[in-house]
């Protein structure tokens, strides 16, 4: 989404150069070069900072030193406020608007049902945003959320808005920000607050115990009422200045908190019996006959001399070794010094020449038509380099 | 939890209705892998001023909450009225102006 986000924000602001220029022809200050032109969605809302030479810049000029490591600055107040933007749980950040259910119906049929379905039923690849069964266990957790697919033809959790969602408030920053998914932030307030009042009527949220009618209209009031079905299915509260301590509290005791028994890695007892540990795992079928065998041992293992079998040994091995491996047939042996220094005195045009056509009883290219000229060509410089005299 | 969602639009003399009905569609085999009782949508009626206008047969092979789309001849204030019937002989009924 956010990806999404920033080519919109490039692809206008070079938009807005090119009209910009093409408009005023330089004439105007504002579009002369060095001169930064505040725009809507800018980092820090669009405020201009002045550098050095009467130009100006989206960024403030950083004075500090570059030498060594520094911890950069304290943000301005207009950066801080143009990267507020979130919603928090409780409702900070919330914009004023309203909007019916009606309404939503209208604008979901535009612009969210293609993607998520009908009735926010999904079934086109995009989250499911409704239905879903809100029972409860006795311990108020969410029947569905319970399901595990440990194995095929399982069923798999349902998570809808209606048995997952904790918060309704978060749902106005979710849409906000990143809904529609081909053009975000194109929605108004009033027409987020009405998608958000479709959504929740069509999960049959109920608001002050009331269900929501196409009538009813969603309000920042009425909003931050809702208890949504999964509000405390969540655990441990991570939000807050106790959120990283509630965590490790939580963990310290795995036991009673997720069920799992104290680790143990060896020489564990089989205290299953007791109803407290879990069984020990083992494994069922061990595959032992493997090679090479499994070792605990640290060592690589023994280096093979590699030799390299160039291209044209290959080729000579396949076309040439024939005749050429032995005197049987008159033709210069590879290895033999003498025989090839006759050779190679009629000069390597010519040897190459002879290779290609044939000479005496040598058919042309050894009888292997299919070789290219500058195959040969390598073949004939591998068997003369092979029968020099090594130093 | 007893829900039908029917969306009725009349266009050109032709009312698209798009319905969702709320059910888990189970037939027999699969509530008893599920370990559920077998409950499923077994007929569907749609009535429009009291007229006949869509009318069929389900079972468990369709999927849970199951979505229809069906078009007729009508116009705008009439009464669609949607009748479902399962496999217990229950029935359920949700009516909507067309728009």
């Amino acid at each position: 989404m956010f990806k999404l986000d920033l080519y919109k924000l490039i692809t206008t602001s070079v938009a807005l150069v090119l009209s910009s220029t093409l408009l005023y022809g330089g004439s105007d200050t504002s579009t002369l070069p060095g001169k930064y032109i505040s725009k809507m969605g800018a980092v820090d809302g669009g405020v201009i900072y002045p550098r050095k030479n009467g130009t100006y810049a989206a960024y403030r000029y950083n004075e500090q030193s570059t030498k060594g490591v520094n911890f950069g600055r304290i943000p301005t107040a207009n950066e801080l406020k143009a990267w507020d933007v979130d919603i928090m749980p409780d409702g900070t950040g919330l914009p004023e608007g309203e909007g019916s259910v009606s309404d939503g119906d209208e604008l979901y049929e535009k612009q969210c049902a293609s993607c998520h379905g009908e009735f926010g039923a999904g079934g086109h690849g995009y989250p499911t945003l409704t239905g879903g069964n809100q029972e409860k266990l006795p311990n108020g957790v969410i029947k569905t959320l319970t399901n595990q697919r440990i194995e095929p033809g399982m069923e798999a959790p349902k998570r809808t808005i209606g048995t997952y969602w904790p918060k309704a408030t978060t749902l106005i920053w979710y849409i906000r920000d990143a809904m529609p998914y081909a053009h975000p932030k194109s929605l108004t307030n009033n027409d987020i607050y009405a998608i958000t009042a479709y959504l929740l009527a069509q999960d049959n949220i109920v608001i002050d115990g009331k269900k929501m009618d196409s009538e009813y209209v969603l309000n920042k009031e009425k909003l931050m009422k809702i208890k949504m079905p999964n509000e405390n299915g969540f655990y441990p509260n991570i939000d807050g200045p106790d959120g990283v301590e509630n965590v490790r509290k939580f963990f310290s005791d795995r036991a009673k908190n997720i069920g799992a028994g104290t680790r143990c890695m060896k020489d564990c007892k089989d205290l299953s019996a007791t109803g407290k540990e879990p069984t020990i795992m083992k494994i069922d079928n061990e595959i032992t006959d493997v090679v090479p065998p499994y070792t605990t041992v640290r060592d690589l293992p023994p280096e093979v001399e590699n030799k390299l079998v160039s291209k044209a040994e290959k080729m000579y091995n396949d076309a040439c070794k024939l005749c050429h491996s032995s005197d049987k047939m008159g033709a210069p042996v590879i290895g033999d010094i003498e025989a090839w220094n006759k050779v190679t005195q009629k000069g390597f045009d010519k040897v190459v020449h002879n290779a290609i056509d044939g000479v005496g009883g040598m058919p042309p290219k050894g009888g292997f038509e299919n070789f290219t000229n500058s195959e040969v060509q390598m073949i004939v410089e591998f068997m003369i380099d092979s029968s020099k005299k090594k130093h | 939890m007893a829900n039908m969602k029917i969306k009725a639009k009349e266009k050109d003399g032709i009312v698209g209705v798009k319905a969702m009905f709320t059910s888990v569609m189970a037939d027999k085999e699969e509530a008893e892998k599920k370990k559920i009782v077998s409950e499923y949508i077994a007929q569907i009626i749609a009535k429009n001023n009291g007229v006949v206008v869509f009318e069929v047969t389900a079972s468990g092979f369709m999927s849970e909450n199951p979505l229809f789309k069906f078009s007729y001849k009508g116009k705008v204030g009439d009464t669609l009225e949607i009748t479902t019937t399962d496999n217990s002989g229950k029935t359920e009924t949700g009516t909507e102006k067309v728009s």
